[in-house]
């Protein structure tokens, strides 16, 4: 699968080799994508794996549920309506060419 | 990218202001400044940010960002030196000699590694209080917490005083975790004095007679765990302790003896003072800040209002004060040379402080914008581990204390409030209140 971060530096990294089951945030942390943190390692807790998914993708990638949303809240100034944590996005093969934006630190 | 960064904030920041000669002898272990140490961290921020502390042979890592240049570098900064050259300070060999004689043994705490080594661990132990793990526990844990509050309000009867600390802040959070852990009879008091044990290693502030009476309870806390794992080696139940007794590692290993101990220890300590600590200080500002009292009442149905009442009574009162890191190389931080070897304490508490990250930081605002920056649970890839679970308690008990209790308010002047001798948490020792129950009021609202 090939996925697509623009990274919180502006530039773009694709990545050719993703596998589906992964999630997005383990996907940018092993390929060193700038601003994939991933602290909690996925628990959904700490909100450093923030991306904006692209508007076209966003119904394939689907909404954030409650938890989700809890933790995205507490980066509200940087929240758009088209943000995701990258640990909560399992890659299915649907999401083949799927292209993100890292969000900036909140 | 730290020390680069570092290294233009100096150049475009030069001496000004740096290394304040007025600030030359200031320690952070004077009883006062410990208790209220705002004004203090401040004046370092300005006039000192990574200062030489005397007293304690350490630097004070001050400012917002000169903390996360130090947490996003665990290579150059290093956990697991920082929290040897801090553990048992100045009686180390002492310690270690007791806990072999006495204690089954000295067991390094396997979490305060660095990577590689600390990956390993860190990838099993961030699998069991995931947020959405931790969501599920919710039913439970308000069962806990409702018993307490109404315990509580059962004991304030009569306008007779409570310790809000030692009858509710403790007993909880050492509830919670024992039933985590699968440990169904326990003693709240004596983990209590397990755990205050364990941090004191960490404070700096214990003399060689404390040492000795903190080694006996260590030596006790682990006879205990030892029984606990040996019971599950061949039993396995449906806990935490079993699940990192039986668990494999991302490469496939188990875990050692040692390093089951060392983690099942980190979690019945790493999680109960600072939780407890958190709870005692909700309870304090919600007895002292009419303003922040209100603001609970406004949030306690709103899930979203509540989660950053929680979120921004960590900012504004973080438990954890200052943690050890020790930079392994010579490297410039925040303008100041650091040498090879350097002792540092990272001054979390400051760094929720700085008005350059938390504009007005004395304000507790519910509407920051970047609540979630704050550092009370630490940055990087030692970020606390127990962080949702944290949230869970503390939500849970100021929404069920602001449903049931009234009237909170302290039995003693605020200036009375005694702090836990200790650099690396700021900890009510012991906060009497008074109180009401509020479920008669309540009905009548409602009715
Ligand atoms: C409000 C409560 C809590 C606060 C303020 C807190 C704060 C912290 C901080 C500041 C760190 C260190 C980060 C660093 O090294 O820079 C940490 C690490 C840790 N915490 Fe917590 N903590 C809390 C609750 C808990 C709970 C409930 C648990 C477990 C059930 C827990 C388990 C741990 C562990 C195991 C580590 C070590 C992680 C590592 O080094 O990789 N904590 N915590
Ligand atoms: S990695 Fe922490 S929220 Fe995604």
């Amino acid at each position: 699968m090939k996925i697509t971060f623009v990274q919180v530096n502006g530039v773009e990294k694709t990545i050719e080799d993703a596998r589906p089951g992964e999630t997005l945030m383990i996907l940018g942390r092993t390929h060193g994508v700038e601003g994939i943190l991933g602290d909690c390692g996925g628990g959904c807790s700490c909100a450093t794996c923030h991306v904006y998914v692209d508007p076209e993708w966003q119904t394939a990638v689907g909404p954030p549920d409650e938890i989700e949303s809890a933790t995205l809240d507490t980066v509200s100034n940087v929240l758009r309506a088209n943000s995701r944590l990258g640990c909560q996005i399992v890659l299915r093969p649907e999401l083949d060419g799927l292209r993100v934006t890292v969000a900036p630190s909140g | 990218m730290g020390s680069s960064e570092a290294e233009t904030q100096a150049q475009s920041c030069p001496a000004a202001g740096r290394g304040d000669p007025s600030l030359a002898d200031a320690t952070l272990i004077d009883p006062k400044i410990l208790a209220q140490p705002n004004d203090f961290y401040r004046a370092l921020r300005a006039g000192d940010p990574v200062h030489y502390d005397p007293k304690l042979n350490m630097w004070l890592v001050c400012r917002y960002d000169d903390i996360v240049t130090v947490l996003r570098d665990p290579i150059t900064f290093s956990d697991k030196h920082g929290y040897e050259a801090q553990y048992a300070s100045g009686y180390f060999e002492e310690f270690k000699q007791i806990l072999e004689r006495e204690g089954g043994g000295f067991f390094p705490d396997a979490i305060k590694d660095d990577p590689p080594a600390h990956t390993r661990v860190r990838r099993l132990m961030e699998r069991a209080f995931t947020a959405h793990r931790v969501k599920t526990l919710e039913p439970g844990i308000t069962r806990i917490i409702v018993d307490l509050v109404e315990k509580l309000a059962d004991k304030a009867a009569n306008d007779r005083i409570v310790d809000g600390v030692s009858e509710f802040a403790i007993p909880l959070t050492i509830s919670v975790i024992c039933e985590q852990l699968g440990i169904s009879q326990f003693n709240a008091e004596k983990i209590r004095g397990w755990s205050g044990a364990v941090t004191a290693q960490i404070g700096r502030m214990q003399s060689r007679e404390q040492m000795r009476a903190n080694a006996a309870q260590i030596c006790e806390l682990q006879n205990f765990i030892i029984a606990q794992i040996r019971e599950r080696e061949s039993q396995p139940r449906e806990d935490m302790i079993s699940d990192l007794v039986h668990a494999r590692t991302e490469d496939g290993s188990k875990l050692t003896f040692a390093e089951v101990v060392s983690l099942v220890r980190a979690l019945i300590i790493a999680g109960n003072d600072t939780t407890a600590t958190a709870i005692g200080n909700l309870l304090f500002v919600l007895a002292t800040q009419p303003e922040v009292a209100g603001a609970l009442r406004e949030a306690v149905e709103d899930d979203r209002l509540l989660n950053r009442f929680v979120e921004e009574l960590l900012r504004a009162e973080p438990p954890v004060r200052g943690l050890a890191k020790m930079a392994v190389r010579e490297v410039e931080l925040g303008g100041t040379r650091l040498p090879k070897g350097a002792h540092i304490l990272v001054m979390y508490a400051s760094g929720n402080d700085d008005d350059t990250r938390f504009a007005c930081p004395r304000k507790f605002d519910l509407n920051r914008g970047n609540l979630g920056t704050h550092v009370a649970f630490g940055v990087g890839v030692h970020r606390c581990i127990g962080a949702a679970l944290a949230r869970m308690e503390i939500k849970v008990a100021a929404r069920e204390i602001a449903r049931r209790l009234g009237g909170i308010q302290l039995a003693i002047p605020p200036e009375e409030i005694t702090y836990l001798p200790t650099v690396a948490t700021r900890s009510i020792a012991s906060l009497p209140l008074t109180l009401l129950r509020r479920s008669s009021c309540l009905t009548a609202q409602t009715s």
